[in-house]
C-alpha cells in the first residue's frame, strides 16, 4: 500500500513524455483509484472488529458436530458437544472411575440383575421432571428403535433383557448373562425424555426442534458440521454452569484453529498440532495437555503363511515372519520411541508399553517402555533364523493421528540398524481401511481408544471371534488361548482393584509375547486465551465448556 | 424455431454430460475405497457392525446395481441421505450454498472492476512502468499458491494487524429462508479475506485478458478514427475499446465464477468457510458418495447454466453474434 503513490509518481512522470493526450487520460483514473484505495483504508478505522459478547465462550473445535440425534452414532464427534445437552447416569472422571451423574448410586442385586437410584430434583430442559421411566425410554429408544447403519450405541445395551421403573427414582436391569461393568455402559449414553406415545426420529431432531436433555446447557441453534450455540441451563441441578452463552465453531483445518485462537476470535481451541505450541505460547495463549486413553501401535499379520510385501534381501518371498515371536520382539527393542515422542510429537506424547498410559485402571506397573538395543535385536533376529534381515512393506494412515505418517519414516530408521528394510507405505485413512481389510498388508500402524483397559484387550488382542464379538481389531489373527482365559477371568470381576489386577497381569502376560508393538500415547493439546483460567483436561478428549474455568474479575 | 433447436441441442449435450459425470464420480468414488470404515467407529466396531452397516447402505450389491438404483432415485429428484449427516444429501449441499455463493459473488465484484480496470490502463499506457508493474505482479499472483496467499492474507490481515477475523463466517442474517454473512457488518468484515484470496489471482487474470485486448483494439483504425474525431480518452476507452474487448473477459468471468463455487476449497478450508467446495472435499475424503454425487450433479449444472448465459450475455453485447443466429 505504501509503495503505491511512488509508482504512480513514475508512471505520470513518464506519461508525460510521450504526450500530453495519454497523460490527461490518466488523471481522472487516477483520482478515482486514490479516492477509492483512501475510502478503503479509512473504513479500516471506521469498522470494529468482530463486536464480542462480554459473556460469551467462543470454541474452536475439531469435532464436526453430525447429527443432534444422541444415539445415532457412537463417535466423539457427536458425542464431545452433545455432552453439553444430554447427560448420563455415570460419568468417567479423569482416572477414568466411575461417578454419579443422573444416578446416585448402583449395585447389582444378583448375578444378572443391576439396580440404579437416579437423581432427585432433575429437570429437562423443557421444565419436565427426570424420572426412571426417561431411562426406559432411553434404552428401549436404543435398542428397538434407533436403526442407524453403524450401529449406534447398540452393542452397549446388547446384553440387557429387560428394564423396567419400579418406582420414578430407581432403575432395574436385568441382563441375559452376567455384565459385571454394566454401570460403564451407561457412562457413555445419553439419557433422553420420553416425549409421550413413540420414538423420536433422528430426522425430528435434526430439524432443530431443541433437543432436550438434563445437562448444564441448553440447545440454542445449530447447523450441521458448522457450529453449535448453547445458552446457561439455570436450573441445573448440579453447579451453577460458568458461561451464560457458548458458541462452538467446527474448524477442522488445525492451522485455521491455531489462527483463531491467536488472533482471539476463540477462546480455546482443541487437537492443537504439537509444532504450534510454541509459537502459540509466544504469543500468549495457555495450553493444557494430558496423555490420551488411547494406543498407537504397530500390528502384525500373524496368520498368512506369506504376506505381501515380505521378501529377503534378493527379493525372493520369505515364509511370514511374524508368526515367530522372536522377530516380533526384536522389531520391538529396535523400535525407538524417544524420537517418536520427543521429536516427532514434540514431546506431546507418552512413550507406550502398554494400551493405556501407566497409572490408569487395569495397567501393569510392570511395563515400562523401553530404550531401543539394536545389538541384542539384530542377536535375536539372528536366533530366529533371519541374521541378514529382510524387506517389509510397512503401511500406516497419513493424517488421521498425530504423527502417524512421520512414525513409519522413522521405524524404518531405526529398523534398519538391525537389518530390516522397511518401504513405508503411507495412503489416506479410508483407503487404507480398504486395504488393510482387503489383506494388503503384512504390518501396519494402527489406533485404537476405548473407555477401560480390558475393552482395549478384548478388541485389539483377544482371539478373533465374531459370535462372541472378541477381537474384533485384532487384524492380525494373533491367538493366545491362556491370555483370552485370563481375560475372561479377569471381565468377569466386579469394577474394583482386583479388577484392575488381574487385567494388568493378563497385560503382562500377552505384552511378553509381543503381539503388537506399543508405540506412543499422544497427548490431547488444547490451548486457550485470556478470557479463560484454566481448562482441565480428561484423557478422553472430549472438548466441553464444563471444564473451562472463566478468569475472575 | 432456430433459436428452439440451439435451446433443445444445448439442454441434449447437458443431459450427456450429467450422465457421464455421474459414471465418472460413481465410479470413481467406489473405487477410492469403501466407505463403511468411515461409518462404524472403526476403533470400536465388530465384524458385525460393519456386516451390518454394509447391508443397511446397499454397498454388498454389485456396482452396477448400486448405479442402477442411484440413477434411478435421481430420477425422482433423490439423491440418497448422506453416510455421515444423516441428512438428505441435495438439501446439505442447497445448505452450503449461500455460503460459496456470496464468497464468490463478493469476490468476482472485487476482481472483474479492479481486474478490467487495471488491464485497461495497462494496455493504455503498455511499455510504461505502470503497465510493467501490473504485468509483473499479474504473473507474481497468478503464479502464488492460494494456499499460501491464504495464509499470508490471515498473517497480514489478522494476526499482525488484527483488522479481521482469522475465519468463520460471523454473524448471519436471515433473507429467503437462508443464512448470508453478506448482510451483517460482522459477517462481511468475516468475508473479506478469503474474498480477496478468491479475487487476486482473478484480477490477475482479468486484468492480463484485458490489458493484451486494449492494446489490439487501440491499434485498430476504428480507435484511431475516434481519435482523430475528437472523442475524449476517456469516452473512447470506455464506451469503445472496453465493449470489444468484454467477450473473453465475460466468459473468463464466467467459468473463473463457477470455478469459485465449486472449486474454492483450499480457501474455504483455510479460512474455514463452510462452503461447498469444503463440503465436497470433505465428503471425498470421507467416501460420503450420496453428497459426492449430488455436489459433482449441481457443480455440472451450475457451469452448464453459467455458459448459457454467458453465450446469451454475448448476443448482447456483440450485434454480430445476434445477427448471425
Amino acid at each position: 500500500m505504501e509503495s503505491l503513490p511512488p509508482q504512480w509518481g513514475n508512471c505520470t512522470q513518464k506519461t508525460k513524455k510521450e504526450g500530453t493526450f495519454i497523460m490527461r487520460s490518466t488523471k481522472p483514473f487516477r483520482s478515482c483509484l486514490l479516492s477509492m484505495l483512501l475510502i478503503v483504508v479509512m473504513s479500516w478505522n471506521i469498522f470494529p472488529g468482530a463486536a464480542r459478547a462480554q459473556d460469551e465462550l467462543r470454541i474452536a473445535t475439531s469435532y464436526k458436530l453430525m447429527t443432534l440425534d444422541p444415539h445415532y452414532a457412537n463417535l466423539n464427534e457427536n458425542t464431545s458437544l452433545l455432552s453439553h445437552i444430554y447427560e448420563r447416569l455415570v460419568y468417567q472422571d479423569e482416572k477414568l472411575d466411575l461417578k454419579p451423574g443422573l444416578a446416585v448410586s448402583w449395585r447389582a442385586t444378583s448375578e444378572t440383575q443391576w439396580q440404579f437410584k437416579l437423581r432427585e430434583n432433575v429437570r429437562f430442559h423443557d421444565g419436565s421432571p427426570f424420572t426412571a421411566d426417561d431411562v426406559v425410554y432411553t434404552i428401549e429408544r436404543i435398542r428397538d428403535f434407533v436403526k442407524s447403519p453403524n450401529g449406534g450405541f447398540r452393542s452397549y445395551v446388547s446384553g440387557i433383557k429387560s428394564v423396567s421403573a419400579p418406582d420414578p427414582l430407581t432403575v432395574v436391569i436385568e441382563t441375559s448373562g452376567p455384565v459385571p461393568n454394566l454401570p460403564l455402559s451407561f457412562s457413555s449414553i445419553f439419557v433422553m425424555h420420553r416425549p409421550g406415545q413413540g420414538f423420536q426420529t433422528t430426522q425430528e431432531l435434526n430439524a432443530g426442534h431443541a433437543p432436550v436433555g438434563t445437562g448444564p446447557y441448553r440447545f440454542e441453534s445449530w447447523s450441521s458440521g458448522e457450529m453449535l450455540k448453547l445458552k446457561r441451563n439455570n436450573d441445573y441441578w448440579g453447579d451453577k454452569p460458568d458461561w451464560p452463552e457458548v458458541t462452538f465453531r467446527v474448524i477442522e483445518s488445525p492451522a485455521a484453529r491455531v489462527a483463531a485462537l491467536t488472533t482471539g476470535d476463540v477462546d480455546i481451541a482443541d487437537a492443537i498440532p504439537a509444532r504450534d505450541v510454541a509459537s502459540l505460547k509466544q504469543r500468549g495463549a495457555k495450553i493444557a495437555s494430558v496423555g490420551a486413553a488411547r494406543i498407537n501401535f504397530i500390528q502384525f499379520d500373524v496368520e498368512r503363511e506369506t504376506l505381501p510385501g515380505v521378501t529377503d534381501k534378493s527379493g525372493v518371498e520369505i515364509a511370514n515372519p511374524f508368526k515367530n515371536p522372536l522377530v516380533r520382539r526384536a522389531l520391538a527393542m529396535a523400535t525407538d520411541r524417544g524420537v517418536l515422542v520427543d521429536k516427532i510429537l514434540a514431546g506431546y506424547g507418552t512413550a507406550a508399553a502398554q494400551v493405556f498410559p501407566n497409572g490408569l485402571p487395569g495397567t501393569s506397573a510392570n511395563l515400562t517402555p523401553e530404550a531401543p538395543n539394536y545389538e541384542e535385536a539384530k542377536a535375536l533376529l539372528a536366533e530366529a533364523g533371519f541374521p541378514e534381515g529382510f524387506h517389509v512393506v510397512l503401511a500406516g494412515p497419513a493424517g488421521r493421528y498425530p504423527g502417524d505418517g512421520e512414525s513409519l519414516q522413522a521405524i524404518a530408521q531405526s529398523w534398519a540398524r538391525i537389518g530390516v528394510a522397511v518401504q513405508p507405505a503411507t495412503s489416506p485413512f479410508s483407503v487404507f481401511n480398504t486395504r488393510r481389510a482387503a489383506g494388503d498388508y503384512a504390518l501396519w500402524y494402527g489406533g485404537t481408544s476405548g473407555e477401560t483397559v480390558d475393552v482395549i484387550l478384548h478388541a485389539l488382542l483377544a482371539s478373533p471371534d465374531p459370535e462372541g464379538g472378541s477381537g474384533a481389531l485384532n487384524f492380525g489373527h494373533y491367538r493366545n488361548q491362556a491370555f483370552d482365559q485370563m481375560l475372561a477371568k479377569a471381565q468377569s470381576i466386579e469394577e474394583g482393584l482386583e479388577r484392575n489386577n488381574a487385567l494388568a497381569e493378563a497385560t503382562d502376560f500377552v505384552m511378553a509375547d509381543q503381539p503388537i508393538i506399543p508405540l506412543y500415547h499422544f497427548h490431547h493439546i488444547v490451548g486457550y486465551g485470556a478470557r479463560v483460567a484454566a481448562y482441565a483436561m480428561h484423557p478422553r478428549g472430549w472438548t466441553t465448556a464444563m471444564q473451562t474455568l472463566p478468569v475472575t474479575e | 424455431m432456430a433459436l428452439i433447436s440451439v435451446a433443445l441441442g444445448r439442454l441434449a449435450q447437458a443431459f450427456l454430460l450429467l450422465l457421464a459425470m455421474s459414471l465418472v464420480g460413481f465410479l470413481g468414488i467406489h473405487s477410492v475405497g469403501n466407505p463403511v470404515f468411515n461409518i462404524v467407529n472403526i476403533e470400536t466396531a465388530t465384524p458385525e457392525d460393519i456386516r451390518n452397516a454394509t447391508i443397511a447402505l446397499g454397498l454388498d450389491q454389485p456396482i452396477w446395481h448400486q448405479y442402477g438404483v442411484f440413477i434411478s432415485n435421481v430420477v425422482r429428484g433423490n439423491f440418497g441421505t448422506s453416510y455421515i449427516y444423516h441428512m438428505p444429501a441435495f438439501a446439505l449441499v442447497i445448505s452450503k450454498l449461500p455460503a460459496t455463493l456470496e464468497l464468490a459473488c463478493v469476490a468476482m465484484l472485487i476482481a472483474a472492476p479492479v481486474g478490467v480496470g487495471l488491464g485497461l490502463l495497462a494496455g493504455r499506457q503498455s511499455g510504461t512502468v505502470f503497465d510493467r508493474i501490473v504485468l509483473r505482479s499479474s504473473v507474481f499472483a497468478l503464479s502464488i499458491p492460494s494456499f499460501w496467499l491464504s495464509m499470508m492474507l490471515i498473517l497480514a490481515g489478522a494476526i499482525l494487524t488484527g483488522w479481521f477475523p482469522s475465519g468463520g463466517r460471523g454473524a448471519t442474517a436471515s433473507f429467503l429462508g437462508q443464512e448470508w454473512s453478506v448482510l451483517t457488518r460482522n459477517g462481511f468484515w468475516h468475508l473479506f479475506l478469503p474474498a480477496l484470496a478468491l479475487a487476486i489471482p482473478n484480477i490477475a487474470l482479468i486484468a492480463r485478458l484485458s490489458r493484451s485486448g486494449t492494446i489490439e483494439v487501440e491499434n485498430l483504425d476504428f480507435t484511431r478514427f475516434c481519435r482523430a474525431k475528437g472523442l475524449s480518452p476517456r469516452r473512447i476507452l470506455l464506451r469503445h475499446t472496453l465493449p470489444n474487448i468484454s467477450m473473453p473477459i465475460v466468459t473468463i468471468i464466467g467459468l473463473q465464477f463457477g470455478g469459485m463455487l465449486a472449486f474454492a476449497v483450499v480457501v474455504e478450508s483455510i479460512f474455514a468457510w463452510p462452503g461447498v467446495g469444503k463440503l465436497l472435499i470433505d465428503s471425498i475424503q470421507l467416501l460420503d458418495r450420496p453428497v459426492v454425487m449430488a455436489t459433482l450433479t449441481f457443480i455440472s449444472v451450475t457451469f452448464v447454466a453459467l455458459n448459457a448465459f454467458v453465450d446469451l450475455f454475448h448476443a448482447v453485447l456483440d450485434p454480430r453474434v445476434r445477427l448471425s443466429s
